[in-house]
């Protein structure tokens, strides 16, 4: 399978079925996407849908997660186009209601510890979480980090999104959560950082299932493959809605 | 005698032996009940340090596994994790029961911070929790038990010291369990004399007894006590038989007066359009900055017997 080609595809219909109702986070939603197609769709990666758990906690950039699911046969691909709407099923946040999705989403801080939880129950089962970083500021996610690194509970993969910034501007201007990675690692966390949108560094830190309790930072840029939209802040929960600019914007994936 | 928070964990140790799926967490609170559960059971214990949200959260990822989490924590920092328990437990579909230990002023005299006085009003606008207030040793077995047999959503009310249970459980009432309120105590009164109905629960039941049995002695007019030991879901079927053939009713909690046991009967009364009124006793306020027992306390903020008793034969015989 060609990755990069998915990532085109899965992008610009986030594009669309996000620029359609302008509900929902499409720039938190654009910087998750290859992370998530290297977790659902590369072979060479350890997660294996039909069995494992991947937990939203930063629910708001979950509808990257539709096209995936759609792909996957989980619900049908018209989905898409009644996101948001009335009749639809899939909504702003993925929540348990949705075929293919875990637990509720849309409080930040919480999905770490309800996927400790399932770590815990089922050692045999792996259980991924995506946090965003601005997530990191809930001081709930330390409580569950704690908890993690004491059970070693090297079945559940935390992954951060890393895109650097909160609704306000960039975290490290805002409230610095840098230095990050020593911050896990006292924790007692083998951390990773790489390139969240390089399919081959994420290919290599997901071949196997992680042996002690690990932390990937994916490295993104927030609004990935829009251009005018990339890395500014403003464009949290902005979405273009002219149909020229939304033009452009797929243009700008080819 | 045995505190009810021991009782229970008395109880639910003994079927924890037989269903490896029952799991307690602490959030860093002990029990001299515990103590055993975690000598013999410690697959089945989880010290999670002291960290509410994170406590809540794991129960629900345990019971979204199929496990039976019981998270025991101070009854006053439930407040703390509500929305871990709206969230992931209630939304989420994940059941739990959370223990809080020590309900209302059963700190005292640790000061407002530990002694939780509006937990009925936060706890019942969740939907879906269930609330229980087991006020005798009988009642928090047959809880324990039906906790175990079938896993809701609940928030069970303990209290900590051996002197708040009833040590006498009486009831003619074969459901009782299934209705989730009994007759405690009927205080007779001279033939065909008024009727008056005093819905109480939990530690207060000692002293709404004591306060049927001064309103009858003064008035004649018959009175029966009922112990609302669940305050969610409160059986409307049982409440209409309960207060039909009375003419007035009283509640006493130990609560703040907004939302809490008085704001469900009045809703559930307002359900069954019965309108006879509810003379509310409870807390002047949900903060009290004073020292004392328990009971002096309840004495000095609005809860004296013979207080509420005068104000209640007041009301009753000016009407």
């Amino acid at each position: 399978m060609d990755l990069g080609k998915k990532a085109n595809q899965f992008r610009s219909e986030l594009i669309k079925f996000k620029t359609s109702t302008g509900s929902g986070h499409l720039a938190s939603s654009l910087s998750i996407v290859d992370v998530l197609i290297s977790i659902y769709l590369d072979s060479s990666t350890y997660f294996d849908h039909k069995k494992d758990v991947l937990v939203f906690g930063k629910a708001h950039g979950g509808p990257a997660l539709y096209p995936i699911l759609a792909e996957l046969g989980y619900f049908k691909a018209e989905e898409l186009d009644r996101y948001c709407l009335p009749g639809g099923i899939l909504r702003m946040h993925p929540d348990r209601s949705i075929p293919g999705c875990t637990y509720v989403g849309g409080s930040l801080g919480n999905g770490i510890g309800f996927a400790a939880g399932l770590a815990w129950a089922e050692r045999a089962k792996q259980t991924i979480v995506i946090l965003g970083d601005a997530e990191l500021y809930e001081g709930s996610v330390w409580e569950s980090l704690m908890f993690i690194a004491h059970w070693k509970l090297n079945n559940l993969l935390i992954i951060v999104d890393r895109n650097g910034l909160g609704i306000l501007g960039p975290t490290e201007e805002l409230l610095r959560l840098e230095p990050l990675s020593q911050k896990f690692e006292s924790f007692g966390f083998d951390v990773l950082e790489l390139n969240g949108h390089d399919f081959r560094e994420l290919r290599e830190a997901m071949t196997e299932p992680p042996k002690n309790p690990t932390v990937i930072i994916a490295k993104t840029v927030k609004a990935k493959g829009v251009d005018f939209m990339e890395n500014r802040a403003e464009y949290h929960t902005i979405i273009p809605r002219e149909t020229s600019v939304i033009a452009s914007m797929l243009e700008g994936l080819k | 005698m045995t505190a009810p928070r021991d009782i229970f964990i008395g109880k639910l140790f003994e079927l924890a032996k037989k269903d490896s799926s029952i799991i307690f967490i602490s959030v860093d609170l002990g029990a001299p009940s515990l103590d055993k559960w975690r000598d013999e059971l410690p697959d089945q214990f989880i010290a999670a340090g002291i960290s509410e949200q994170n406590a809540i959260n794991v129960a629900a990822g345990l019971a979204a596994s199929g496990k039976k989490p019981y998270v025991y924590m101070m009854a006053s920092w439930a407040a703390r994790c509500f929305e871990q328990i709206r969230y992931s437990c209630a939304m989420g579909g994940n059941p739990i029961t959370i223990l809080g230990n020590g309900v209302a002023l059963g700190y005292a005299p640790a000061g407002p911070a530990h002694e939780p006085t509006e937990d009925l009003a936060y706890m019942r606008a969740i939907e879906g929790m269930e609330i229980h207030s087991p006020s005798s040793a009988q009642l928090t077995l047959d809880l324990a038990i039906e906790t175990v047999k079938n896993p809701k959503l609940r928030y069970v009310r303990l209290e900590r010291s051996v002197d708040s249970t009833l040590e006498v459980f009486t009831t003619s009432d074969n459901d009782y369990f299934k209705n989730g309120m009994h007759v405690n105590g009927l205080y007779p009164g001279n033939t065909g004399a008024k009727k008056i109905a005093v819905f109480s629960s939990g530690y207060l039941l000692h002293r709404a007894g004591k306060v049927c049995e001064i309103i009858a002695n003064k008035t004649k007019f018959e009175v029966t006590l009922i112990d609302f030991w669940r305050i969610k879901p409160i059986d409307l079927v049982a409440l209409k038989e309960n207060v039909k053939n009375c003419d007035f009713l009283i509640s006493i909690e130990e609560q703040a007066l907004i939302g809490g046991f008085s704001g469900a009967i009045l809703e559930s009364l307002s359900d069954l359009k019965i309108n006879k009124g509810l003379i509310r006793f409870g807390l002047n306020s949900a903060f009290i900055f004073e020292n004392g027992t328990r009971d002096q306390l309840l004495d000095a903020n609005g809860l004296n017997v013979e207080e509420i008793a005068s104000k209640c034969i007041n009301q009753i015989m000016n009407n």
